[in-house]
């Protein structure tokens, strides 16, 4: 209830900063945007809030982590034509160091909880030539697994968009609040599974659940696995150990495991469900369907007698 | 009057010493002071008109003269540092945009400016041939430095080690050339222009290097722990960036704390730039926000009471050369009397004798002209450079 009215208030606040910001600006004439996202979830929240005003593109391939894209010369080329560049922050887009855009266009989300990054602790460090002792890694990135940082991120782009095309933004703020709706909507429902679940322990079969893990407070355990990849002995070993102490029966997936992985885990009492952070486009559906998915199989374990 | 001319200019080619004297000492005195205003107009317009299109700066606290010279025209003197953190907060306020820059590395004696893609936006530049920087080691050249250095897109040009004698400092960094700028006539035809972040891997900050674990049988593993590798020199460190090894290229800590030299700060509005003024006042304050318009306009005044004092001083010089030219004038009637006696004897007026004098000074005058004049023209072909070295360089 507090919860709900707080976010009523919020916004109702938001709405109208932004009705007095575009009363404010300068009337100019609508313009296409052309915006590049580094990953699918903020494609979706582009879209949603724009709904066809603006081109919005995820320039990697579908079948690629969004996260370790290299691109060429030509795509960064690309990239550089865009009117709005959407990152994901915390270190997400391993790629963006090493290529050149504007910083006037690059948007950063995730800015504004910046505090909430999830270090990553099991970072090896290393020793050579000038520069002295350092590790490569940083904090984890898939930040809207946390669907509150989902909505803060949502309404990051929002800003970003009204501003940069105030002329639109009485129409983005129509597409936005249904889209805010539904992210705080699963944040609940998620809240409300977290807690059903108390503290049932979980493996993750990737280090990509540590914001979902938190939010939620999942007693969850990951490992490093590949869903397409039949798990080395040294990984089942591994695996075996974990079990010991953190005697899981249920294991989330990115993506679809391989039968045979499901069948060996099976035979160690641990059931599969698929929870894909859907970095990249998915197959079917959209960002909010997906999710809508994930929810309900983690509702299996819930409801598991 | 053709006869007279040609009597007058017999006696010069004769007196051939005494007259290129005076031509030489006519033309200096008229062509010092032109000189010197066309010199002191091609620094104004200079240092003006970048300043005049450059809103804000942020640097260091210190001298603000250094700060504008550094960051406008890329000279040698180098402000203190400032951090990348400074830029973020910029951004963060929403009052203005940061053009972040990072003036301190050279290659081949042009300046190596690392900044981001805004900057040529800002100061709508078109790219003459190829392409901006995309990647990390790829560069844009200047105008000046293609057509000197005769470099082209897809060339290369190496980053200057910054002291010859630091054998243990960082390598230099071999930079792919993917454009050229159209000539601007501005510091930036000079320059060579890199992403901060190639700025930064030349400094060593970030840096590209063979995989350790993979070296661990050549013996590049000098120790290691659960949690850290000591890797020996055996490990190669990459001094060009390609995409064989781009993947490898990494930075070091937090790149907020990275180092930049200034900050062109673009206020959104007058009301935004005076806010910002506001925020870099305090003591305590390690930065300062200077209008390079104004630190240049007080340049140019030193510069111009210079010019009052230095024109003074020409104009003395000036009077006292026309009293020693009519000396000479005066002395050289008087060494020719014997010669002006045999013209009144050939049945000459003392108005020819006139006509005679007159045209020598004609001549004179008008040869003296004429070298000034192409003095002139040689002075604003140079002048661009020339004003480089002197007041920006």
């Amino acid at each position: 209830m507090i919860r709900s009215t707080f976010y009523s208030l919020r916004k109702l606040l938001l709405v109208s900063g932004v009705i007095l910001a575009s009363g404010n600006s300068r009337a100019e004439e609508a313009a296409a945007l052309n915006i590049v996202t580094v990953n699918y979830p903020l494609k979706f929240f582009a879209e949603s809030i724009t709904k066809g005003s603006a081109t919005v593109n995820l320039p990697m391939p579908v079948d690629i982590d969004p996260a370790f894209w290299s691109p060429k010369a030509d795509d960064v080329s690309a990239l550089q034509k865009a009117d709005v560049v959407l990152l994901n922050g915390a270190n997400y887009a391993k790629w963006l160091p090493k290529v050149s855009l504007s910083l006037f266009k690059m948007v950063n989300t995730s800015s504004q909880f910046s505090d909430q990054f999830i270090p990553i602790e099991s970072a090896m460090k290393h020793n050579h030539g000038v520069g002295g002792e350092h590790s490569h890694t940083g904090n984890a990135f898939t930040t809207w697994l946390d669907f509150s940082l989902a909505e803060q991120q949502a309404t990051a782009i929002f800003k970003a968009l009204s501003k940069k095309t105030p002329n639109l933004s009485a129409s983005y703020v129509t597409n936005f609040i249904p889209l805010q709706e539904s992210l705080l909507a699963i944040d609940a429902e998620l809240t409300q599974i977290g807690s059903s679940l108390k503290g049932k322990p979980l493996l993750g079969s990737h280090p990509v659940y540590q914001y979902l893990k938190k939010r939620y407070q999942l007693n969850l355990q990951s490992v490093h696995w590949e869903p397409e990849d039949a798990p080395s002995k040294e990984q089942w070993e591994t695996l075996k150990k974990i079990l010991k102490k953190h005697p899981a029966k249920w294991m989330l997936w990115e993506g679809k495991p391989a039968p045979e992985t499901v069948t060996k885990l099976e035979a160690l009492g641990v059931k599969s469900i698929v929870f894909t952070p859907c970095a990249n486009k998915p197959e079917k559906g959209d960002f909010l369907s997906v999710m809508k998915m994930n929810t309900e199989n983690l509702k299996a374990i819930v409801n598991e007698k | 009057m053709i006869d007279s001319l040609y009597l007058a200019w017999r006696y010069i080619v004769f007196n051939r010493k005494k007259t290129i004297t005076l031509i030489t000492c006519i033309s200096l005195i008229t062509f010092l002071p032109f000189a010197l205003k066309a010199l002191l107009s091609e620094s104004e317009h200079q240092l003006m008109s970048r300043a005049a299109t450059t809103p804000l700066l942020v640097g260091a606290k210190g001298n603000s003269l250094d700060l504008v010279m550094n960051s406008l025209y890329f000279s040698k003197e180098e402000p203190d540092f400032i951090t990348m953190k400074s830029a973020d907060e910029i951004i963060d306020s929403g009052l203005a945009l940061p053009i972040p820059l990072y003036t301190r590395f050279q290659a081949r004696e042009y300046p190596i400016v690392g900044t981001s893609l805004d900057y040529f936006e800002f100061r709508h530049y078109k790219i003459e041939q190829g392409r901006a920087f995309a990647m990390l080691g790829e560069c844009l050249i200047g105008a000046d430095v293609a057509s000197k250095l005769n470099l082209s897109i897809g060339d290369s040009i190496l980053s200057s080690p910054e002291n010859l004698f630091d054998l243990a400092g960082i390598y230099p960094l071999k930079m792919v050339i993917t454009g050229v700028l159209e000539k601007t006539n501005s510091a930036d035809d000079k320059a060579v222009f890199v992403d901060l972040k190639t700025a930064w891997v030349i400094q060593g900050l970030g840096h590209g290097h063979q995989d350790v674990k993979k070296m661990e049988e050549a013996g590049a593993i000098v120790n290691q722990s659960k949690n850290l590798v000591t890797a020996s020199s055996k490990v190669k460190q990459y001094t060009e960036i390609n995409t064989d090894n781009l993947e490898s290229f990494h930075f070091h800590g937090d790149p907020s704390i990275y180092p930049l030299t200034a900050i062109i700060t673009i206020p959104q509005d007058d009301k935004s730039a005076t806010i910002l003024r506001g925020r870099y006042l305090s003591d305590q304050q390690d930065q300062q926000i200077v209008r390079p318009k104004e630190v240049i306009e007080d340049l140019l005044g030193n510069i111009f009471r210079i010019k009052d004092f230095i024109d003074g001083v020409v104009l003395v010089v000036a009077i006292a050369m026309i009293l020693a030219v009519m000396l000479v004038f005066s002395l050289s009637l008087r060494l020719r009397q014997k010669e002006i006696n045999t013209i009144f004897h050939l049945g000459c007026s003392r108005a020819t004798v006139v006509q005679l004098i007159a045209a020598e000074i004609l001549i004179i005058v008008l040869a003296s002209g004429i070298l000034c004049y192409l003095s002139l023209l040689v002075l604003q072909h140079y002048q661009e450079n020339i004003v480089h070295t002197l007041f920006i360089s």
